[in-house]
């Protein structure tokens, strides 16, 4: 039997690959491990190994040319088999239609080391996926107020074809927010067009937002403690360049009461709830102007057994690798929770929207001073608000409370932090 | 009133009748007079109408069409008949260098108002040189109209039209459906030149075709019935002009189309005609124009092969299928 090789799944966003070039032609010998092509995700360009030996009997995907994840791209001959042979073989096959991989509900992170990393879909940067959607199918959902986004198409390569459109509007719980997220009223006095960035952010939130049960528990955390000790730290590491954030102090806190509260780092699935293995905090980055600006989701793994120091030195280097080179899926994937903090800005509260497939994900304001009532007495102090955004398929109120009082005492009592 | 006929007995009562009416139309071609026709499509014309306007000629197409256009230029209504349309080729210089440009040539003083008729397309078993389909040939020349009617009442009405049309028709009929039965009116009538005909109404995919696949659509229509798609059948009567209004009109409300044409697939009327409804329906679309040709080889001789080679009604099912992502 000839191996075929299929588009992989190289990113948690990955719907579709393009072929940057071939390393290897018709008839070439190759083995297990061989990079066989160059392929461009959403996120960034990866190469493609072959997981067995035998020859190349035929390339059915042109350099250039993008496919969808799953959809047949190169034929291998296995020993004993005639290129000839495969390859007319291939020529059958490549004639059916791609089957258009089913983004089912993301499988959960078993394990940090497996290969094919499939948990967080965080919006990300690249490319940009090209909607491919039937001229009817286009006029109809513009006629009535359908965003694109929202359906799934079920045509040749996840072509939006007419019935898709019908069947959305028929769905009568997905039509509801189809009437809210209509095409832009006519006093616009300009446009530009999204970016690839922004067509993942925009697919991706509304995904989140309209099919995950939201709500949010906040809570008030004294801020004195660890805003001292902060300060202690960064005062000792400044001599070698070095400091540490509120934030950093936040992530490791987060991933400590975490592992006291395990459907915290837990996905829906449908009819059961996944649990992940490592606590894995994912942190929002805003991206510079300059770069087109959106947001990333960058992953601090094993947040829960690395010191506050490793925390910030991982947190710096992906900051700034997501400002200026870009970071790579492997940088954004398997976030089991995550945290976006707008206190730099001087934010005093904000809720988040949950980033799939994770049940949770905190919003940070400011660490400010403000009057607090001390012991019967107003005195001065440092207080912050922070917002959780819960799945309440996974996560009820009181376990949000619960899981808030545990990091309070984190938080306010930041010795552990530092064990 | 209607009485069912022949379809060689409707193009038979179409030119006796305008022979008949006017004394300038007459009929020449091999075999037309004394032998009734190669088909039997003359019969009992030379006794009507003696031989002066029912001529036999002989086998020399190029000869007897190149003289019957100067007739037509200087105001006779000749019909030619081949016995072929794969008999024509010899005469490409008079009937598409000379006929269809005589009215531009001469700045309008004098056209050329002829009929040339016979078979087209693959008869059963004749053979690659004797199955042509000439429309995707011929129809690419301006300055004649071309009619390829499918069913007898279209065939006379189409045929006496013809006649009467002050511009070159080539008149496409088809030796497998020379023996179709259908009703026909008693009364004389005409159906103009240019106009389409849905045959079967639809809903869910527009079939459009003319002459004798007509016919294959109409059965593979039937077979996916059963299967719950309604196609419409479009009967484009006329290749030139084409009624692209009707077919729009259709594609608009099905959003899907398919073309079936028994000319090989490259620049044939259904790449024509596919392309004008991707242009006319862009935002009508729910797919690409599915299209059915007769396969890109020449017509093969095994009567096995012979069948596959042609836009069968299965051929036609397994496309619009797919074209409705029903496959």
């Amino acid at each position: 039997m000839s191996i075929e090789l299929t588009m992989p799944r190289l990113s948690d966003t990955m719907e579709t690959g393009t072929i940057i070039k071939w390393n290897v032609g018709v008839g070439d010998e190759v083995a297990a491990g061989d990079v066989v092509a160059d392929i461009e995700t959403d996120k960034a360009t990866m190469e493609m190994q072959v997981f067995d030996d035998g020859v190349i009997a035929g390339l059915l995907v042109d350099p250039g040319n993008q496919v969808p994840v799953g959809t047949l791209i190169a034929v291998l001959a296995e020993e004993g088999e005639s290129v000839e042979d495969v390859s007319l073989d291939s020529n059958g096959t490549s004639a059916a239609p791609a089957a258009p991989a089913a983004p089912a509900a993301a499988p959960p992170v078993e394990s940090k080391s497996v290969s094919a990393p499939s948990a967080p879909r965080a919006a990300t940067p690249g490319s940009g996926e090209k909607l491919k959607v039937s001229p009817v199918a286009r006029r109809i959902a513009s006629e009535r107020g359908i965003d694109l986004v929202l359906l799934k198409g079920t045509g040749p390569g996840g072509r939006i074809i007419k019935r898709d459109v019908l069947g959305y509007e028929a769905a009568p719980a997905a039509a509801a927010p189809a009437q809210s997220i209509t095409s832009p009223a006519p006093l616009t006095s300009g446009e530009e067009p999204l970016s690839g960035m922004r067509q993942t952010i925009a697919r991706r939130l509304v995904e989140s937002k309209t099919t995950i049960p939201h709500y949010q528990v906040s809570m008030s955390f004294d801020m004195e403690s660890l805003v001292d000790i902060r300060a202690q730290v960064n005062e000792r590491l400044a001599p070698q360049g070095r400091k540490v954030s509120v934030n950093d102090f936040i992530v490791k806190a987060c991933a400590l009461a975490i592992s006291e509260h395990r459907y915290f780092n837990a996905s829906f699935g449908g009819d059961r709830v996944h649990f992940h293995a490592g606590i894995n905090i994912g942190v929002a980055i805003a991206l510079p102007e300059e770069r087109g600006g959106g947001l990333v989701v960058a992953t601090i793994r094993d947040a829960d057994r690395l010191p506050v120091g490793d925390i910030a030195v991982a947190a710096r280097a992906l900051a700034e690798k997501a400002r200026t080179r870009g970071l790579s899926p492997e940088d954004m994937s398997d976030s089991t929770f995550t945290i976006s903090n707008l206190g730099m800005f001087g934010v005093d509260h904000f809720t988040a929207i949950i980033n799939p497939p994770n049940s949770a994900i905190l919003a940070c304001g400011a660490a400010i001073e403000q009057p607090v009532v001390r012991d019967g007495a107003i005195v001065p102090g440092v207080r912050m608000t922070a917002t959780l955004s819960l799945d309440h398929r996974v996560i009820d109120g009181a376990m949000a409370a619960r899981y808030l009082q545990t990091l309070k005492q984190l938080v306010e009592k930041p010795a552990m932090l530092l064990v | 009133m209607t009485r069912t006929i022949e379809y060689r007995d409707a193009l038979n009562e179409a030119m006796s009748e305008e022979m008949r009416r006017d004394e300038r139309v007459f009929l020449l071609g091999e075999e037309v007079a004394e032998y009734d026709g190669a088909y039997k499509v003359s019969r009992g014309m030379l006794q009507e109408f003696g031989p002066k306007r029912v001529v036999d000629t002989p086998i020399s197409e190029s000869g007897f069409s190149g003289m019957a256009i100067g007739a037509a230029m200087l105001g006779l209504r000749p019909i030619v008949e081949f016995m072929s349309w794969s008999f024509s080729l010899v005469a490409a210089d008079p009937i598409l260098n000379n006929a269809p440009k005589m009215l531009y040539m001469s700045g309008g003083q004098f056209g050329c108002p002829i009929v040339i008729r016979g078979n087209d397309g693959a008869g059963g078993q004749l053979g690659s040189t004797h199955s042509w389909c000439v429309e995707g040939l011929y129809a690419n020349v301006p300055g004649m109209k071309m009619v390829i009617p499918a069913f007898p009442a279209d065939a006379k009405g189409l045929l006496k039209s013809a006649i009467r049309d002050d511009d070159p028709v080539f008149f496409l009929e088809s030796e497998r459906l020379l023996a179709y039965k259908d009703e026909v009116p008693e009364e004389e009538y005409l159906i103009p030149i240019g106009k389409a005909l849905v045959r079967r109404p639809g809903t869910d995919c527009t079939l459009v075709s003319f002459g004798r696949p007509v016919h294959f659509c109409l059965e593979a229509a039937e077979e996916l019935a059963r299967e719950g798609i309604s196609c419409e059948v479009i009967d484009g009567r006329t290749i030139r002009p084409l009624d692209i209004d009707t077919i729009v009109q259709s594609v608009k409300k099905t959003n899907y189309c398919v073309v079936v044409d028994q000319s090989w697939p490259f620049a044939s009327p259904g790449a024509e005609i596919a392309a004008q409804v991707h242009a006319a329906c862009f935002d009508d679309l729910d797919n690409a124009v599915g299209r059915v040709h007769s396969a890109d080889v020449p017509t093969p001789y095994a009567s096995e092969l012979e069948q596959e080679y042609l836009p069968n009604a299965r051929r036609i099912c397994e496309a619009v299928r797919a074209t409705t992502y029903n496959a």
